[in-house]
């Protein structure tokens, strides 16, 4: 059984692209770095601390902190949504204190007007703000960036004015004498008992999220932030995912608006405004949106810090103003401008932690899955006469050739001669203008890249799009995500470890056949360029492919790992796999391929074994510019 | 509803439209070229009307306090950066914000209207480039996201700042006319002709501005091509100072405009500020005149909500934006497609 | 010997300064600073400056906090006053919405609170829930009693979409149901909306003989005004909410002749000389308008002034019971409130009972319209 990793290595969420600084996540570039905790705690001590602090501190603390301390709680379980959200699948909401507010009135209406009992307030909020989530999914996953942060801007001020104007919710004088919590017989009028029942919830949130983070879906929602090209072209549903991720974060805010009302007993619009939206984002700012623990870190200090600003300010000018807020903003300002990954990042930086370790899947022994059988000859891929136009430009004119199993076909050109329009289109990231496609025997006109890669056809990009903070390991294990089924409960319930040690094992092996086994654990953007490549490489085999499709493999590498990349696509080929490769290494392309294909201006002006097509005249024009 | 009704209404619409318009240009001209999404914006409308206010009252406001306070800290910058750089500090930090302040020390008893009005642009503009110098150039390649958290935060810095200057009550700008005249039936006030005018002579002075002088392609360039203005000699941070002036400029306008029709109080800039939002939106953050059809669109649509479902109307108004947004975002492609 | 009676004395003393501090009366108040209701709040605040630092011969400690407005941030400052800071009383809050949340947690925890904005309560269920804002009945009563006179048998009504709008539409309806008035029709919009044409249009078509207003402050000129320019000629009425001085200075020339009616300290030097308010609002208002200025009167800071009114007779039956910061102390601070009998505050005469923990009456009400750019006492 593989061993467990600590806690704190777990939480660690982001994901960022290694080349595009205009797509950066939430606080630009932080440093790609080896941050993040490194304590290593023993498997148990954590979780009977936490039980032990759950039952002892609301029993001994004044009333009025454990006040304090429930609204940090609560606070804490809808900024573990936005981590998820925001932090690893790079969406935002400015609308969460939104689902607080649907839960928090939909418990109210049935408990308060219904008698119904606080459980089925519970489901209420759940279904209800479950429901209108992924409705709200359904039209903003497609969204990018800006336009899905003020779509939610739109709903929460919606919502809000709703909540003020729906006449049975008593508008801005809102609901009070809210019935307690209560299962059964036992009671939880007391504001201590509702403090335990607040703090489990949030344990058991914050357990079931890191569980999620370690899984296989873990790893396919950190694709979401930027690298969805990349995750589609392994299997992974994108939209589907991001939409789950969306209801996740709402689900975990219906829970804090359940809490909410019956350990407040009082419900009224204005904690449920844009301002308490945007005060939960500042809480992730501040804790940082890379690890699960910035959210209680931030939800303490936004919650402890304005409660403490509203006593000593007035005092302090003499007047009490806005000012509590004012002071707030400024230092989510300073934050931003230098702690972009927020308070925990900081101090982990400052400490100089050494390097994460990851999961390794050690103990499983090593095996390569077998290859799915191929008859050799076995036509793989046929192009017919596809046509890809940009405006006016012929990216691709009129392109035909075929790709059989056990062959090598290499695909060469100068600059702009359209061969990753061409990858792209055959991998379904874009639809071919005409032409036909044949993909394993079946003719389709557009396809998906998820339908592609669950054909069996697996792809590197020209530019790599790794996870740069995670490992190597695991960047491969993503390659093997659909050879994998555990859900999102068996996700969190961490009912998966026997899969997933078998996904490990597998990219393992994956790795080490690649040559890069002494790399397993180190973060995959450190590593230089060209053997980020062949962590790519290593990548898409894991998905047990029966077409590969390299985008300039050897590009970046030395002399001895091309030789090595060389022999890998040797056995590959002895195995029946077909590969395309686009290269411009002449020697290399001479040395593998079987056949090379020429394309130039979008066309393909040549084809045939490779010493052929390397004196035909045609080829020459179109390198060198005319035969001397 | 008869004919009257809804032409009363339409005039409103359009008006208030108008306004939207304007705001929506200032949240383009910043966006293009800085990526920020700017949403303190309305707040420097708010500042505009309650700045004019109280120079007409005779009394110095908050805000000119502010622009000296920041100014003195930009000019102290600006002596650690070399010679020019110096003696450009000196002349807009120091000389000018000086001059505002004597100006309006000597004028601000004489409660002059036009020169009230002059005396609060004055103020208000510089607060844009400030704004881009202190809060936003030192994050300037973070996410767009960040930005946006970055400008909510400034949000309620400037809203809290503007409870201590200006207190909670509202106030008025003074109208740059009284006169109103009836067409047919129907009453037009001069004050809405003055706004449209307003708005017509902006929109065609940036016309000419981005058409025909350098600084205006300058900023063109560097709203179509960061980098490759860069490359060319174009300075980042200036283009990006030269974005948020006109955008402060533009709001400060705005807030004297509106606020001879409405009394504004120190946090009513930001509804307004949000409904120009929704009309640059509506124009995909990048047109212009998308902008302005969502503009006059955002601000009929809300006066004749008003008139039908006065309760309703901030949740009509916004609920509609959803889908506008999603029809846009399709159109624009998926991220995926854009590789 | 000299040293031991030094430490006897000095010992002596530290007991007597602690004893005192413990004597010491903390009064909680929780108003609206900041926010949308900053505006009122200044008048509620301001009145604290003139508050008597000993009652009783004990010293009294005012703990003056924020609620922004927001009845969430209202109820955790009442829990922290009342765990930390034992607060015998709670003077506000002055936000209906936080009235609500606030007054459970006082009954709970045997805290008397004197409520400051119109909240519906049921002394018999709260009876540490007392009130010295007037009852919204009361005052719409007041202006309906002034309509009825003219002969009005139509309105409109035009007020806030939140609960202030709701709460007065309630008054006017209950009223208008008992004087056969008929209402045509209901529109409402935002404090911070910035045109209302489309709403002052919707009223014109359908001719009421007069207009209900049920908004506060300065937003509530904006109707006014656009009624106005719209050329409707009937009666505009308001509550109490609007009249203040910025209301005019907002609306200009388009407000006059709007009736209202408000507490008798707006209107202190018009009282007629037999009012009994007249000596108590003058004196308050001497010292108030000497600080803040002729134009600073508002009833708010009549409601601070009253709550403390009630307080300093209540506090010193409590004090022969027991000592400030015990529970016996605010149980007999409440008894002696709810004892009131023709207290004279500046917002009105109180007579509190068992079943009445407001006690206000018809004196509290006095009908105002603007008349030569100011709030002028109808007679």
């Amino acid at each position: 059984m593989s061993r467990i990793a600590s806690p704190p290595d777990l939480l660690r969420a982001s994901g960022t692209e290694a080349a595009d600084a205009d797509s950066a996540p939430i606080g630009g570039r932080g440093p790609v770095a080896r941050t993040g905790a490194d304590v290593q705690w023993s498997r148990w001590i954590a979780p009977i601390a936490g039980v032990v602090l759950i039952l002892l501190v609301p029993a001994i603390l004044p009333i009025f902190y454990v006040t304090l301390l429930g609204y940090v709680g609560m606070a804490t379980l809808v900024a573990l949504g936005l981590v998820l959200l925001t932090g690893v699948s790079g969406q935002t909401s400015f609308g969460q204190a939104s689902f607080v507010g649907l839960a928090a009135y939909a418990t109210t209406i049935l408990t308060s007007f219904c008698n119904a009992p606080p459980i089925a307030g519970l489901a209420a909020g759940l279904v209800l703000t479950g429901g209108v989530a992924w409705l709200l999914g359904l039209v903003t996953a497609r969204l990018s960036g800006h336009f899905l942060a003020l779509v939610s801007v739109a709903w929460g001020i919606s919502f809000f004015a709703l909540f003020g104007t729906i006449p049975q919710l008593h508008g801005f004088n809102g609901i009070g004498n809210i019935p307690p919590l209560r299962l059964g017989p036992f009671s939880a009028a007391s504001l201590r008992v509702n403090l335990g029942v607040i703090w489990a919830a949030v344990a058991i949130v914050m357990a079931m999220s890191a569980n999620l983070l370690d899984s296989r879906l873990g790893r396919a929602i950190r694709t979401l932030n930027n690298a969805r090209l990349m995750g589609a072209s392994v299997g992974i549903d994108t939209v589907r995912l991001s939409r789950t991720v969306f209801v996740i974060a709402a689900l975990y805010a219906a829970i804090a608006g359940f809490l909410f009302a019956h350990f407040q007993r009082f419900v009224s619009p204005t904690p449920f405004s844009l301002g308490a939206s945007i005060d939960y984002l500042f809480m992730v700012i501040i804790g940082g949106a890379g690890s699960l623990w910035g959210a209680p870190v931030g939800a303490a200090l936004v919650v402890v810090l304005r409660d403490q600003f509203n006593d000593w300010i007035p005092r302090i000018t003499g007047q009490a103003g806005n000012f509590e807020s004012l002071v707030f903003a400024l230092v989510v300002i300073v934050l931003l401008q230098r702690a972009p990954d927020g308070l925990l990042a900081l101090l982990a930086r400052l400490k100089r932690r050494p390097a994460r370790r990851a999961e390794t899947g050690a103990d499983v022994p090593l095996e390569i899955p077998a290859a799915a059988a191929v008859a050799p000859g076995q036509e793989l891929l046929a192009l017919d006469a596809i046509c890809r136009n940009f405006g006016g430009l012929a990216a691709n004119r009129d392109v035909s050739f075929s790709v059989h199993a056990a062959e090598i076909v290499a695909l060469i050109g100068p600059n702009g001669a359209g061969k990753t329009t061409l990858f792209n289109v055959i991998s379904g990231m874009l639809p071919a203008d005409s032409g036909r496609i044949r993909l394993f025997g079946a003719v389709a006109k557009r396809i998906s890249p998820r339908r592609v890669a669950a054909l069996g056809l697996a792809r590197t990009f020209q530019h790599v799009k790794l996870l740069a903070d995670r490992s190597v390991l695991e960047n491969v294990a993503l390659g093997a995500h659909l050879s994998g089924r555990a859900g999102l409960l068996r996700s969190m319930l961490r009912l998966d470890r026997a899969e997933e040690a078998r996904l490990l094992s597998e990219a393992r092996a994956q790795v080490i056949r690649a040559g890069l086994g002494d790399m397993l654990r180190v973060p995959a953007g450190d590593l230089p360029l060209g053997q980020q490549r062949v962590v790519e490489i290593a990548r898409a085999l894991c998905l047990r492919p029966r077409l590969l499709l390299l985008d300039e493999p050897a590009a970046g590498l030395r002399l001895a790992e091309k030789q090595r990349l060389a022999a890998l696509l040797r056995q590959l080929r002895a195995e029946g796999m077909g590969v395309l490769l686009v290269e411009h290494d002449m020697d290399f392309v001479m040395q593998l391929a079987d056949r090379v294909v020429v394309m130039d201006f979008g066309q393909k002006i040549a084809e045939g074994p490779p010493e052929r097509v390397q004196s035909d005249p045609a080829v020459m024009e179109a390198y060198l510019g005319g035969v001397a | 509803m008869d004919w009257f009704v809804f032409l009363a209404l339409l005039q409103d619409g359009i008006t208030t439209g108008a306004i939207y318009l304007l705001l929506a240009i200032g949240l383009l001209i910043v966006f293009s070229v800085t990526r920020v999404i700017f949403v303190p914006q309305g707040d420097l409308l708010a500042f505009g009307t309650l700045t004019v206010a109280a120079l007409q009252s005779g009394r110095l406001p908050g805000t000119l306090w502010l622009l000296d306070g920041v100014s003195a800290v930009a000019l102290v910058a600006s002596l650690f950066q070399g010679r020019r750089a110096a003696l450009r500090g000196m002349l807009t930090w120091g000389l000018y914000p000086a001059a505002v302040t004597a100006a309006a020390w000597l004028l601000a008893p004489r409660e002059l209207p036009a020169v009230s009005i002059l005396l609060a642009l004055a103020i208000v503009t510089p607060m844009g480039p400030l704004i881009w110098r202190f809060a936003f150039r030192p994050i300037a390649n973070a996410s767009v996201l960040a930005l946006l958290i970055l400008s909510m935060a400034l949000h309620f810095v400037l809203i809290g700042l503007g409870l201590v200057f200006f207190g909670p009550e509202e106030a008025s700008a003074p109208p740059i006319t009284d006169a109103s005249f009836d067409l047919g039936s129907l009453n037009v006030s001069g004050q809405s002709l003055a706004v449209l005018a307003c708005c017509g002579v902006l929109v065609l002075g940036l016309r000419w501005f981005f058409g025909a002088t350098i600084h205006g392609k300058a900023l063109r360039a560097a709203a179509s091509d960061r980098l490759g203005a860069r490359l060319v000699g174009i300075d980042a941070a200036a283009t990006g100072a030269l974005a948020f002036g006109l955008a402060s400029f533009i709001a400060a306008l705005a807030g004297v405009l509106i606020g001879a029709v409405t009394p504004l109080s120190y946090d009513a800039g930001f509804d307004i500020g949000l409904k120009g939002f929704v009309a640059a939106i509506m124009g995909g953050l990048v047109s212009y005149p998308m902008a302005a059809a969502g503009a006059v669109l955002v601000g009929v649509l809300e006066s004749l909500s008003s008139f039908w479902a006065s309760a309703y109307r901030e949740v009509i108004v916004f609920t509609l934006l959803i889908p506008v947004l999603v029809w846009l975002s399709v159109r624009s492609g998926s991220p995926e497609d854009r590789a | 010997m000299k040293a031991r009676l030094l430490a006897a004395v000095t010992a002596m003393g530290m007991l007597g300064a602690t004893a005192a501090a413990h004597a010491q009366i903390k009064i909680g108040a929780i108003l609206s600073i900041s926010g949308p209701g900053a505006a009122m709040g200044v008048g509620y605040k301001g009145a604290f400056d003139f508050f008597p630092q000993e009652i009783g011969g004990q010293k009294v400690e005012y703990i003056i906090r924020d609620d922004a407005t927001d009845a969430s941030t209202g109820y955790t400052i009442a829990q922290k006053m009342i765990s930390e800071d034992h607060v015998d009383a709670f003077i506000g809050p002055s936000l209906t919405a936080t009235d609500a949340a606030v007054a459970p947690l006082a009954n709970q925890a045997h805290v008397p609170m004197i409520a400051m904005a119109p909240y519906d309560y049921d002394p018999t269920k709260q009876p540490y829930t007392f009130s010295d804002a007037q009852p919204l009945s009361l005052m719409v009563a007041e202006v309906f009693k002034y309509m009825n006179q003219h002969g009005v048998k139509t309105i409109g009504y035009i007020g806030f979409s939140d609960g202030w709008g709701d709460q007065v539409l309630a008054g006017t309806k209950q009223n208008a149901a008992a004087d056969g008035i008929k209402i045509l029709a209901d529109e409402r919009y935002a404090r911070t909306d910035t045109s209302v044409e489309a709403q002052a249009l919707k009223l014109i078509s359908v001719h009421p003989q007069a207009i209900m207003m049920g908004n506060s402050a300065t937003p509530a000129a904006l109707p006014v005004v656009a009624l106005r320019h719209l050329g409707y000629k009937g009666g505009i009425y308001g509550n109490h909410g609007i009249v203040s001085p910025a209301f005019i200075k907002v609306g200009g020339a388009a407000v006059s002749g709007v009736v209202a009616d408000t507490s008798p300290l707006v209107v202190y030097n018009q009282l007629p000389d037999s009012s009994p308010i007249k000596p108590v609002a003058a004196e308050f208002m001497k010292e108030y308008t000497a600080k803040f200025g002729a134009q600073s009167v508002n009833p708010f800071a009549g409601y601070s002034y009253d709550a403390m009114l009630l307080l300093k007779q209540a506090i010193p039956a409590a004090l022969k019971v027991a000592q400030p910061g015990s529970e016996q102390f605010r149980e007999a601070l409440r008894d002696a409130l709810e004892k009131t009998h023709g207290l004279v505050g500046v917002s009105g005469v109180y007579n509190m009972s068992p079943t009445n923990h407001n006690g206000q009456d018809s004196r509290a009400a006095v009908l105002v319209e603007v008349k030569d750019g100011a709030w002028r006492a109808i007679q």
